[in-house]
């Protein structure tokens, strides 16, 4: 792994909450699709940085490149031009490898769960192990018997382990999410990012997702790193929030005593631009 | 066929030069119709051009009622020929059924394990570059291209007479449809949980096997089902050219014109494959209906009963839900032995007795076909030398012949396919449930189209080359019929899955049955009709080449015969000719397929 500009953080070091290292570093990133005219600017020129402990809700309308930015911390795609560390791993730079060494140390939460509904809630738990095991896995047997008993361990975490040998497509959207925690959680995850993991789910589940996620995050001393479309659950559940319009950061603040009418004004329509950018502390903090 | 021109509801009454309102002046009339599309008339025209063909082929094979009724008399000739019919000893019949069997289950089994890393190298989601893919593509359709009486032909030089060379021969062909279907299933899978895998730092083996592979294991098993019914009928075929079993039993019999053994053969050979049909159909409609469950939203029926009942009242129905045998209560109690697998329930036990039986019953027929790794080790030495006698192609100062012969199995094929069309049309729509009203007329049809399904082919054909005598004719007669099957079911189902919306709305505004389905349905169900009509004229190319094995015309019995005195180089100019042929067929149809979209 690389050694990154800043300091790198190991998940092992006990810390109190939000110390001044920094884990996420994003440096000027930007990410295109496509080529010439039809080319589209998912990211441009993002900068902002995390350090351990925090808790970040990252806001914008759809399409704003609040997913493409979490895919890119995660090295699930690789940028255009800039980049960032993560964990010490230059974004940039790093080779699949690295990256993949990089991905076991972080866990993500998707909008869709991302469960394999035919395999048991136990097996799709116990795949968040891959990164540490060595070779392919197929049935729960196949799982060392330690392994089994983590994964169960964390469906307990999640309120689940009565559900641990259903199918996972038996279960009702909200417990599939807590699936999916669970299974985040056996990479023993020193960064959590998640993906809209509420946006499928009705209000009740999502208050429970977003409580479960906060409860492990204060646990395990995670950083948390989740892109949202509800303004007011972000601002009772964040400890900052990150607002993305069009690619750029247009908002950086603390969510503790900010006025709901700025965070607003992200989802304003028609020419809006120039009225987020004004009064907010502008784009790239640090 | 006529064929109703532009479907599409293209601008709606083009209104043409003069600026008349919609009270309008004394314009030209506004159109009525919408403006024909070059591409829609040369479709047009090429579909009637089709039709024409077949109808003449009909005509000039004397495919007509004169013929039917001089064969009238030939039948009851048969008739009195065949009965009573001889079976041979049943030690003999069991050992013969069984050695079939056993050809076709090792020969599927081999189709599976060649084609899964195939598949995963052909697939676009899982390959592991262009050329790798590009080269799994190839081989796939290679393997679809090549006959199985070509395989057959040529691991018989390298095998002789045995299971080996049926095991080779359909196993490597079916590489081709069962390669494909699998490239297709990896391809349609819900990239989500690979994706959460691949996020989670696990490796792309780890993500196929752990995200991929469970997805399409259903499908996959229902594939490997499929064609071992495909390859059951087939061995029959292959029986003609040195395949074990009851295929080559049934050769024997028919070479020795004893009609009574032969006819008693073909009857078990039917019994044998309306038993697998039963057997694998209904394995894979279960497996089937596994899929469709899972594409369903789930209603969160446990979480509401546990957050609703539970604190109040312990009652029967909580408790009934705590006694499932899925959700076990001592999971939770923090006891020293928690259970970190499944228990041993019912649908366990019987998940686990189903995959032993099934893997005991491979490696049984693996041993039952004479599958020997130092046999497929002698394959791979012969390759060479065999290719060698394949190459280069020639003509074997036949060319006149051999082009004449392809243009009679054109002729069988369009001339079969027109009578599967004419045959399977109604009795298709009467098989749909939503054209017919009483789900019992409908489900009457859909068997009697399942059952003409279920008869081979060449069962078919050795009854019609008796019947009508060697030729042309009796292989469009088999053609026909078995089209009806193959059609019927693909109309039917195709007429079915048209958005029911439409037809309520027309029925709603009054129109009677008839005209709903040819205002509402049918117009929907046209562009995959046409495609399955293509798709059956494709089939029926590639079997009319098979069917003249077995004497019933056209260049099969070239092919045959090339094989016969060992000039193979023949062989491969005959598949070429044959493929070429398809090839057209296909482009043919990827084009109208294109144009009525």
């Amino acid at each position: 792994m690389t050694a990154g500009t800043t300091a790198v953080a190991r998940p092992a070091v006990a810390a109190p909450a939000a110390d001044d290292t920094v884990v996420i570093r994003v440096d000027s990133l930007t990410k295109r699709f496509g080529r010439g005219d039809t080319a589209l600017t998912a990211l441009d020129d993002v900068s902002f940085e995390v350090r351990r402990g925090e808790v970040v809700a990252l806001l914008g309308l759809s399409g704003s490149g609040k997913s493409t930015l979490l895919r890119h911390l995660d090295g699930l795609q690789a940028p255009t031009s800039g980049g960032g560390t993560v964990l010490g791993t230059d974004l940039a730079t790093a080779v699949p490898a690295e990256l993949r060494a990089l991905r076991r140390r972080i866990g993500f939460v998707f909008q869709q769960f991302h469960l394999v509904g035919r395999l048991t809630v136990l097996e799709n738990v116990c795949t968040g192990a891959l990164g540490s095991l060595r070779g392919p896995r197929l049935g729960l047997f196949s799982y060392p018997r330690a392994v089994r008993e983590a994964a169960l361990g964390r469906l307990e975490r999640v309120g689940l382990a009565d559900w641990a040998f259903q199918r996972a497509d038996t279960l009702s959207g909200g417990q599939q999410q807590r699936v999916a925690v669970a299974r985040a959680l056996m990479q023993e995850p020193s960064i959590l990012l998640a993906d809209e993991p509420v946006a499928s789910l009705d209000p009740e589940s999502s208050g429970q997702i977003m409580r479960l996620l906060k409860e492990v995050a204060e646990q395990g001393r995670l950083t948390v790193l989740c892109s949202l479309h509800q303004v007011d659950l972000a601002l009772s559940w964040a400890d900052r929030i990150v607002g993305l319009r069009h690619g750029r950061v247009v908002l950086d603040i603390p969510a503790r005593g900010i006025d709901r009418a700025t965070v607003m004004r992200l989802y304003a329509s028609v020419g809006a631009d120039a009225a987020v950018g004004a009064p907010g502390p502008a784009a790239g903090a640090g | 066929m006529s064929v109703p021109l532009d479907q599409r509801p293209a601008a709606p009454a083009r209104t043409t030069g003069a600026p008349s309102g919609p009270g309008g002046g004394p314009g030209r009339p506004r159109r009525t119709l919408s403006r024909p599309t070059p591409a829609g008339l040369l479709a047009a025209l090429t579909l009637l051009v089709l039709a024409g063909g077949g109808v003449w082929s009909a005509v000039r094979l004397q495919l007509n009622v004169a013929t039917v009724v001089d064969s009238a008399g030939n039948a009851a000739d048969f008739v009195g020929r065949m009965l009573p019919l001889s079976f041979p000893p049943a030690a003999e019949l069991a050992r013969l059924t069984w050695q079939t069997l056993a050809i076709v289950i090792a020969a599927t089994a081999l189709s599976v394990v060649l084609s899964l890393p195939l598949a995963l190298l052909a697939a676009r989601n899982t390959t592991v570059g262009g050329p790798a893919r590009a080269a799994a593509r190839t081989l796939i359709v290679l393997a679809r291209a090549v006959p199985d009486v070509v395989f057959a032909i040529a691991a018989f030089r390298v095998f002789g007479l045995g299971g080996m060379t049926g095991v080779i021969a359909m196993g490597l062909h079916s590489v081709g449809m069962v390669g494909k279907l699998y490239a297709d299933a990896v391809e349609e899978i819900d990239e989500g949980p690979r994706d959460a895998l691949r996020a989670a730092g696990a490796g792309r083996l780890q993500q196929i096997v752990g995200a991929v592979l469970p997805q399409v294991l259903p499908s996959l098993v229902a594939t490997a089902l499929h064609r071992l019914d495909i390859n059951l009928r087939v061995s029959v075929v292959l029986g003609f050219v040195g395949v074990g079993g009851l295929g080559h039993a049934l050769s024997n019999a028919i070479s020795r014109l004893d009609y009574q053994e032969a006819m008693a053969l073909a009857l078990v050979v039917l019994l044998l494959c309306f038993a697998a049909e039963a057997v694998s159909g209904a394995i894979r409609r279960a497996l089937l209906r596994e899929v469709t469950d899972r594409s369903r939203p789930r209603e969160p029926r446990r979480l509401r009963v546990r957050r609703g009942g539970a604190p109040k009242a312990v009652g029967a129905r909580t408790a009934a839900v705590r006694t499932r045998p899925t959700a076990p209560a001592e999971a939770t109690a923090r006891g020293p032995a928690r259970r970190i697998s499944p228990r041993w329930d019912a649908s366990r036990v019987r998940r686990l007795g189903w995959t032993a039986l099934a893997v005991a019953l491979v490696a049984a027929s693996v041993v039952g076909a004479d599958v020997s790794p130092s046999g497929l080790l002698d394959g791979v030495r012969a390759l060479g030398p065999t290719l060698g006698e394949f190459l280069p192609p020639s003509t074997g100062g036949m060319a006149d012949v051999l082009l004449a012969d392809l243009w009679t199995t054109l002729q069988i094929a369009l001339a079969g396919t027109l009578i599967g069309l004419v045959l399977a049309l109604p009795l298709g729509a009467l098989a749909a449930r939503n054209v017919v009203r009483s789900p019992a007329v409908a489900r009457s049809f859909r068997t009697v189209i399942l059952c003409v399904r279920g008869v081979p082919e060449l069962i078919l054909a050795i009854v019609f080359v008796v019947v009508t005598g060697l030729g042309p004719v009796a292989g469009a007669f088999a053609l026909g019929i078995g089209s009806v099957g193959l059609l019927g079911k693909l109309v039917a189902d195709s007429l079915e899955e048209v958005d029911p919306g439409p037809a309520q709305a027309v029925l709603a505004g009054g129109a009677s049955r008839v005209q709903v389905f040819f205002s509402a349905i049918l117009p929907r169900a046209w562009p995959t009709t046409l495609g399955h009509l293509l798709y059956t004229l494709d089939v029926n190319i590639r079997s009319a080449t098979l069917l003249g094995v077995v004497g019933a015309g056209g260049i099969g019995y070239d092919l045959l015969n090339a094989a016969r005195v060992l000039r193979f180089d023949v062989v491969t100019t005959v598949v070429l000719m044959v493929l070429a042929l398809v090839l057209c067929v296909e482009g043919l149809a990827v084009w109208l397929r294109k144009v009525y979209a």
